[in-house]
């Protein structure tokens, strides 16, 4: 059986009628149980070459459904429906509409590269993952992942200071997905390290959430790379047959 | 092993780059490192005024901007006359090794760095010039596990260690062509370098399959159930297989590993005992330091009864 045939006998398609009679023959229960036909019309012919655009989609044409990405995937092993082979196959085939239906897990691949690891065919799966979690939001199907938040907060810091402090990186997401950064078990974690560690240390690593390490001289590197983001933005815009964009996300 | 004193003259002196984790929640890792390679005879001459490497999620918005964030780190260490760059964390080890592998074999990365670096008013490096080694290369490299046995001080016989290197110290295997070379080289599928290193410090070396499982590090905050569920399959599988210790290599598997630790207690009820140290920490003490000389104290996973029961630190 194909691999997407397997959507043909979930439960939504399995008709049953607990009362029917049919030319005067009793039908009901499991006798009147049939499978659903279904017709797929929604074929999206361009869905390969625009994942193919993003940064990670580029070999996703090599693949031979090996199988061998997602028999070594991290997630699908804690979440069987996490499937990149399937979703490569899907992509390839042009079936948005079943690609669709995973749209809010595709972004939790931790990129442990495990698939790329194992991959006879350099398809890069990890990558391919990304591209597609991209595809997914620059297309509107998904509102940005918590992932995607933090890549944002944590590139937006490195673009324009050149380093990462962790303190503020943590208060810049929380902020941004409206978490509170006061769980309990959180707070009694500091509290039992800010004890042992030393005054020296603790007005050190306080020093440091003041000044905000960076790197000197950076405001060039800034524009270069802000130019940069800026070009590709158009360009993957174009590529998945997009409008330009109206506004800059923050 | 040229020299009367052991120490290879390649790796006697070279650049080091901590990264950004390094100055904060991995300063302990930092820390030891560099108490280490002192109680070693080895100098370590910080790049100056290099930049973050990019990590996972520069890579995740454009891997070529990645690229050029690391090679600019590469190419500071040659303008300061170095051959070899030593990065602890395996973030940025494997960054500047996906950058030197990028700009070798991909000319529209390295066009794009090109470009990149003339706006910038940065030479643009050239790949071949500059060799990226982990902390685990270094120790081995420099001193061997032969040297480093014999100077040995305070051995950690008895001490039962679970050795974790993570994922990016292993993985993709192409942007590592030095490994997989057959004897003597290190091993993506099974490596070894760290468990070979606490060995020769007395260390008992605990039989763990999960050597280079993933702990979730790239979501830790974003995706928080799916990295503690990780971390306790690592956590779990270290005691069953009758580790005191967890050995870590990488900052963001070392607090990934403490706070998950933490959060599966509170959240899922599964407490686990098992305490988590930087390996340069268990080498730093097998030499002679002290526990407060290689940061235990720093840790969020506090070792210091265990360590003081075995008679370390």
């Amino acid at each position: 059986m194909p691999i997407h045939e397997k959507s043909l006998i979930r439960p939504e398609s399995l008709l049953r009628q607990e009362k029917l009679v049919l030319d005067g023959v009793d039908v009901s229960g499991d006798w009147s149980t049939f499978i659903e036909s279904r017709v797929v019309t929604d074929y999206n012919e361009q869905m390969e070459e625009e994942i193919a655009a993003l940064p990670g989609g580029e070999f996703i044409h090599r693949c031979w459904q090996c199988g061998s990405c997602t028999n070594s995937c991290t997630v699908n092993a804690i979440n069987p429906e996490f499937n990149p082979r399937y979703w490569i196959y899907l992509i390839r085939l042009g079936m948005e509409q079943e690609l669709l239906r995973d749209k809010d897990i595709i972004w939790q691949c931790v990129s442990c590269n495990k698939c790329t690891y194992a991959c006879p065919r350099d398809v890069m799966p990890e990558g391919v993952m990304k591209a597609t979690a991209h595809w997914l939001e620059l297309k509107g199907h998904t509102t940005p992942s918590p992932a995607m938040v933090f890549d944002e907060v944590f590139s937006g810091q490195v673009f324009a200071t050149g380093k990462i402090e962790e303190g503020r990186l943590m208060r810049g997401f929380f902020a941004r997905t409206g978490q509170k950064l006061t769980e309990d078990w959180f707070v009694r974690l500091i509290r039992g390290l800010v004890m042992r560690l030393p005054l020296g240390l603790l007005a050190r690593l306080g020093w440091a959430a003041v000044r905000h390490p960076r790197t000197r001289g950076w405001r060039r590197r800034r524009q270069a790379m802000a130019e940069y983001v800026a070009e590709q933005q158009v360009v993957h815009r174009a590529a998945l047959r997009l409008p330009p964009a109206t506004e800059q996300r923050r | 092993m040229s020299e009367k004193s052991g120490i290879s003259s390649k790796y006697r002196k070279v650049a080091y780059y901590p990264g950004c984790a390094l100055e904060g929640t991995g300063h302990a890792y930092n820390r030891s490192t560099k108490a280490v390679g002192k109680a070693l005879g080895l100098d370590l001459v910080e790049l100056k005024n290099w930049n973050c490497c990019g990590a996972m999620e520069v890579k995740n918005i454009d891997p070529k901007l990645q690229t050029f964030l690391s090679a600019r780190n590469l190419e500071i260490a040659e303008e300061m006359g170095f051959a070899t760059v030593m990065a602890p964390c395996n973030g940025c080890y494997h960054n500047l090794k996906k950058a030197e592998y990028d700009l070798a074999h991909d000319p529209a990365t390295r066009e794009t760095v090109e470009m990149l670096s003339a706006k910038a008013g940065d030479v643009a490096y050239q790949p071949g010039h500059v060799s990226t080694i982990h902390a685990l290369d270094w120790i081995r490299e420099a001193i061997g596990e032969e040297g480093l046995r014999a100077r040995v001080r305070n051995s950690l016989k008895g001490l039962k260690i679970a050795n974790y290197y993570g994922c990016m110290y292993t993985r993709p295997r192409h942007i590592f062509p030095e490994k997989d070379q057959g004897p003597g080289s290190e091993s993506t599928n099974a490596p070894h370098f760290m468990d070979d290193l606490l060995a020769a410090a007395g260390a008992e070396n605990v039989e763990y399959p999960l050597k280079t499982a993933c702990c979730g590090g790239a979501h830790t905050l974003s995706d928080s159930d799916t990295s503690t569920r990780l971390v306790l399959n690592l956590l779990t599988t270290a005691e069953a297989c009758g580790a005191d210790v967890i050995a870590t290599e990488c900052p963001t598997c070392h607090s990934g590993l403490e706070l998950h630790q933490a959060r599966a207690a509170k959240v899922f009820g599964t407490v686990t005992h098992v305490k988590i140290l930087y390996f340069t920490q268990l080498l730093g003490m097998a030499l002679g330091l002290s526990a407060r000389r290689v940061g235990v104290h720093e840790n969020l996973s506090d070792a210091r009864d265990l360590l003081r029961a075995r008679g370390l630190g």
